[in-house]
């Protein structure tokens, strides 16, 4: 069996493959769950002082100086999902489809599950296709940044903060009523 | 453009209804950027937003490309954005800082009052042409700022800007006093977001407290509490109906000014905030302008103030939008959070972070204002009747005085006045003033 230190440098993938690979998965399937419309299954994966964040300007350093296109903590989180399935959400009737495509995962910081606060960042790149029936098809495109915490009873990963940097986060939107 | 066939542009806004038309024709939004946009006075920018000397920042006004500046001295200018060599935009960013202005195409750099300060190899070029006065970064014709806030016009004879904004600039003066040492900067970035339909979707929502039951239906749960509006400990989700079952929101009122600027009535009495640094806040808007003052401050009777035709003062969220018509189908909108100098960091933080909800392209309200915005131009394109209605609560208003006429529950008297100046402009009217049809 090729060992991991021949197959690639253990910098380039920051981190062991097994931690890499779980982390991987993970994000994976929030951006299925995203993808099949599945929003309350997504803010599941929140944990409760959660953060989700895409800045509105580049090299932004935090969402309390600059306003952001996403700053959600877990109540507006909450409001935002639950409003995506108002019947009265009139953006999203008809509503959008989307389709993320994720790769370059690395995990980055410590690069390993801090022992004491048990998180662990990952990062990734994404495009998302948006269509929604009479509106022109959509691309986003960025980066992803995970904070993920492992609760220590469960064993299960929860997102403790994601980051959604766009690469036109800076740029003029139409309505963006998909999470990203 | 309205032809034999159809009305004529004196026919298009009638007291109670507008043709559709205004929305939807090419001819008529290249007629509006002469006819308003050319005439009056525009919002160009915040004194902060060119903060130090050397500073610049670039925008558009009326399609074209304009440069805000603070020169050595302190002064502020604003510049067409344009070389006149040969023509290249000189300034390709939004914001930035520096000793001259330098055209990237021949080197040609301006001081920042626009005067011609260096051409490389100068000895070819005649003296006399380099001589002219129009050899510069021209500054439109008029400049003039209130309380910070920078308006230009291109029309050198347009009546001086007080006289412009008239009764309209309290909504300014309560943006700006609500800092403590009456001193706001828009510093905490910018939501952009856009939609394909005409600019005066924007402007009349901006005087609408009638769609918020339908068109933001789905902010409001089952309980009928709307989501946490207000900052503080107080502030959190609010009740949106009146016990018959009315949306509160239609209960505010309007007001109609001359030139076609408008309000509107508040719900979201910051009375309802609380805690330390609610009070902490409060203490110092008491010191600085006395008891009387700061309650009628925080007790916010305006949600907004939009000054014709593309300012608005968001008041309740401590903002300030501007208006950008980019062709008759499309339209962009910048809001910036105003930062209330001297107050407490963790309220200007829950300003920034309350405008992300409400705001943003991604946000709770706005996300439905845009979808109702597209939704009209498309359904403009429909025939079956030409006019669009804005006769709700018309013949009710109270005139205040001045100019200024009140319309109770969610009266389209806002709507209705920026109409009456469009029209007053687009007939080449420059009185345009009266908010009576």
């Amino acid at each position: 069996m090729v060992s991991q230190q021949q197959y690639v440098g253990q910098g380039e993938i920051g981190g062991d493959w097994e931690t890499l690979y779980r982390m991987q998965r993970f994000v994976e399937k929030e951006a299925t769950l995203l993808d099949n419309g599945e929003f309350r299954e997504w803010l599941d994966l929140f944990c409760g002082n959660c953060e989700y964040w895409a800045p509105a300007a580049r090299n932004q350093t935090d969402a309390e100086t600059n306003v952001s296109l996403f700053y959600d903590t877990r109540e507006t989180l909450e409001t935002r999902v639950e409003r995506l399935y108002h019947p009265m959400i009139h953006c999203q009737i008809p509503k959008s489809c989307t389709m993320r495509l994720l790769g370059n995962f690395v995990l980055v910081g410590d690069k390993r599950m801090d022992q004491k606060t048990r998180c662990i960042s990952v990062r990734s790149k994404f495009i998302m296709l948006e269509d929604r029936p009479g509106v022109e098809r959509r691309l986003f495109g960025g980066t992803y940044e995970h904070t993920l915490v492992e609760n220590s009873d469960t064993g299960r990963l929860h997102i403790k903060m994601k980051k959604v940097i766009l690469t036109n986060c800076d740029g003029v939107f139409p309505n963006l009523t998909q999470p990203l | 453009m309205p032809t034999d066939t159809g009305p004529k542009l004196d026919e298009l806004v009638r007291n109670d209804r507008v043709h559709r038309s205004i929305y939807t024709d090419e001819d008529i939004f290249q007629l509006e950027r002469t006819r308003i946009f050319r005439r009056v006075w525009l919002f160009v920018g915040h004194a902060s937003q060119v903060a130090n000397a050397g500073d610049y920042f670039t925008t558009e006004l009326a399609g074209e490309p304009v440069v805000m500046t603070r020169d050595m001295e302190g002064y502020i200018h604003v510049l067409y954005n344009k070389c006149p060599h040969r023509g290249a935009k000189v300034v390709p960013i939004e914001y930035g800082n520096g000793k001259v202005l330098q055209c990237m195409y021949h080197g040609w750099a301006f001081r920042h009052n626009g005067r011609l300060a260096g051409v490389p190899l100068r000895r070819d070029f005649p003296e006399s042409v380099l001589a002219e006065p129009c050899v510069a970064m021209n500054s439109l014709p008029r400049v003039d700022e209130y309380r910070g806030f920078v308006f230009a016009s291109f029309n050198s004879e347009v009546m001086p800007l007080t006289d412009y904004l008239g009764d309209a600039a309290i909504g300014i003066d309560e943006l700006v006093e609500r800092s403590p040492v009456g001193k706001i900067e828009l510093s905490g970035g910018c939501h952009r977001y856009t939609f394909e339909g005409n600019w005066k979707y924007q402007l009349e929502n901006m005087a609408d407290m009638y769609h918020p039951a339908a068109t933001h239906a789905s902010t409001v749960n089952d309980e009928g509490l709307q989501f946490k509006r207000r900052p503080g400990a107080k502030g959190g989700a609010s009740p949106f109906f009146t016990e018959t079952g009315e949306p509160l929101v239609s209960m505010s009122g309007q007001r109609g000014y001359p030139h076609g600027h408008s309000s509107e009535a508040s719900l979201f009495a910051d009375e309802q905030s609380g805690g330390e640094i609610w009070e902490e806040y409060r203490g110092q808007l008491v010191a600085a302008y006395g008891e009387d003052r700061t309650k009628e401050l925080l007790r916010n009777r305006r949600h907004s103030m939009m000054i014709f035709p593309g300012l608005d003062i968001l008041i309740a969220q401590t903002a300030v939008r501007v208006v950008k018509p980019k062709s008759v189908d499309r339209t962009e909108v910048l809001v910036y959070p105003a930062r209330l100098v001297g107050a407490p960091d963790e309220l200007n933080k829950e300003i920034i972070q309350y405008l992300n909800i409400t705001h943003s392209a991604a946000s709770f309200i706005q996300s439905d204002d845009l979808e109702a915005f597209e939704r009209c131009h498309k359904g403009l394109k429909a025939g079956g009747t030409d006019w669009v209605l804005v006769a709700r609560g018309l013949g009710q208003e109270k005139d205040e005085g001045n100019g200024v006429l009140f319309g109770d529950r969610s009266s389209e008297i806002g709507q209705r006045v920026q109409h009456y100046a469009w029209r007053s402009l687009m007939l080449e009217g420059m009185d345009g003033g009266q908010a009576h049809g």
